[in-house]
């Protein structure tokens, strides 16, 4: 396994004070928590702090992990030293931030059995209902789609160790969901106290950044590129949709960013949402003699001032 | 690891459709019932129904409840901090769509 530096990660030295310790956490978990952060390692860095917190903020398993000694690096290969944790005793005070589901190596190792004890207390009081996030593309929001998920659950065994179980879900998306919408598959969640019937697992639904359309909601924008004489003049053109093709017709003497509605073509539902195609004017490039020429005449045609009313 | 176990699922969509009741939403949420009611009296979710037994919340609104527990337990915000959070992460929504529309443009 690998050795993790808590104080690294909460950006403190050694000698940081238990206030420093929590205002560098408050901070840092401010600015990495994943529900406001939009860094991509987000999820990862929080993780990363709820950990060192989890350690740092308890007097016995900071004095513990400082025990092993300042030698060490992050990423270092790492064994405990037999016996290393003589003479602590830890509280487990309940699961730290972000801390849940994917149970880190080095942490597990090291601090995972005061953990699992207050696990343990917790999955004896109530079901539990789980979480999970599953990114979809958009097309399957149009079409419904089926998913095979792979799923971590960390499970105590009688001696109080964890294990993650891996197990493997083929779920049915169905038609019509939105990114935020919860899909609930009941008695998929944590196990109960005996008699007692599972809890659920929610699914909740995010879409993977498509490259042409976007979401808002139940309605897709696109961006379509038309000429200009396409947009003057009108012009019938072929929208690409999540959904196939359509045919459409430019209304003439469309400007630049007009919004087109193709009512019922956003997300189904009921009622479904509209896809809004977003006109976008791209000039040819005067590139040639003949485009130059073109474009002169243009210029003698038009007797045109796009800054006509920019001065005022 | 444990071998792997394999289902087939075929899961109920969390929309309109479904309504919670107070213990409910905390069983799905993870919110205890003293945040879920502090968040309603702060205006942050509107349930239908009077009294909290009689409060039935819309299956669209465990979204943002899910999102107000997680900042409530990670960074311990109070309940009007959680309302004003979720206003100012809708506003960062919007902004931010407007801003990709710009870009691309």
């Amino acid at each position: 396994m690998k050795y993790k530096d808590y104080y690294e990660i909460l950006g403190l030295e050694r000698t940081a004070s238990q206030d420093d310790i929590k205002r560098s956490y408050r901070k840092l978990a401010r600015k990495y928590h994943p529900d406001v952060s939009k860094h991509d390692d987000a999820e990862e860095r929080f993780k990363e702090l709820g950990e060192a917190y989890e350690v740092l903020k308890d007097p016995e398993k900071r004095a513990a992990y400082d025990r092993l000694g300042s030698d060490w690096r992050s990423g270092q290969e790492f064994q405990p030293p037999p016996n290393w944790d003589e003479g602590f005793e830890f509280h487990g005070s309940g699961a730290g931030a972000g801390a849940e589901e994917n149970l880190d190596d080095f942490f597990e190792a090291m601090f995972g059995r005061a953990h699992a004890h207050a696990r343990h207390a917790q999955a004896r009081a109530m079901r539990q209902d789980h979480h999970a996030k599953v990114v979809i593309d958009l097309e399957d929001a149009y079409r419904g789609a089926q998913r095979t998920i792979s799923l971590q659950t960390p499970v105590v065994d009688p001696q109080g160790h964890i294990s993650l179980e891996s197990r493997t879900l083929n779920v049915t998306i169905p038609k019509g969901v939105r990114a935020g919408q919860h899909l609930r598959l009941t008695g998929q969640g944590g196990a109960g106290a005996p008699g007692e019937p599972a809890g659920d697992l929610y699914l909740e639904i995010a879409f993977r950044e498509h490259p042409r359309f976007r979401v808002d909601a139940a309605d897709v924008l696109l961006d379509l590129p038309v000429a200009p004489w396409e947009a003057a003049l009108g012009a019938p053109v072929t929208v690409p949709t999540p959904d196939g093709a359509v045919e459409m017709t430019i209304p003439k003497g469309s400007a630049g960013g007009r919004r087109l509605r193709l009512k019922g073509k956003g997300i189904p539902g009921n009622p479904p949402g509209d896809l809004y195609v977003v006109l976008n004017i791209v000039l040819p490039p005067a590139d040639t003699d003949s485009a130059k020429a073109a474009y002169n005449t243009m210029k003698q045609a038009f007797r045109f001032d796009p800054r006509a009313q920019f001065y005022g | 690891m444990k071998e792997s176990v394999t289902t087939y699922l075929e899961g109920k969509l969390v929309d309109e459709g479904i309504e919670f009741t107070l213990v409910e939403l905390c069983h799905v949420s993870g919110a205890s019932e003293e945040e879920l009611t502090e968040w309603v009296s702060e205006g942050v979710f509107e349930p239908t129904g009077s009294r909290p037994e009689e409060w039935r919340f819309s299956g669209a609104s465990l979204h943002r409840v899910r999102i107000a527990q997680r900042l409530s337990h990670d960074l311990q915000v109070n309940a009007p901090g959680i309302a004003l959070a979720l206003d100012l992460l809708d506003e960062i929504d919007t902004l931010r769509g407007r801003l990709g529309r710009l870009r691309k443009g």
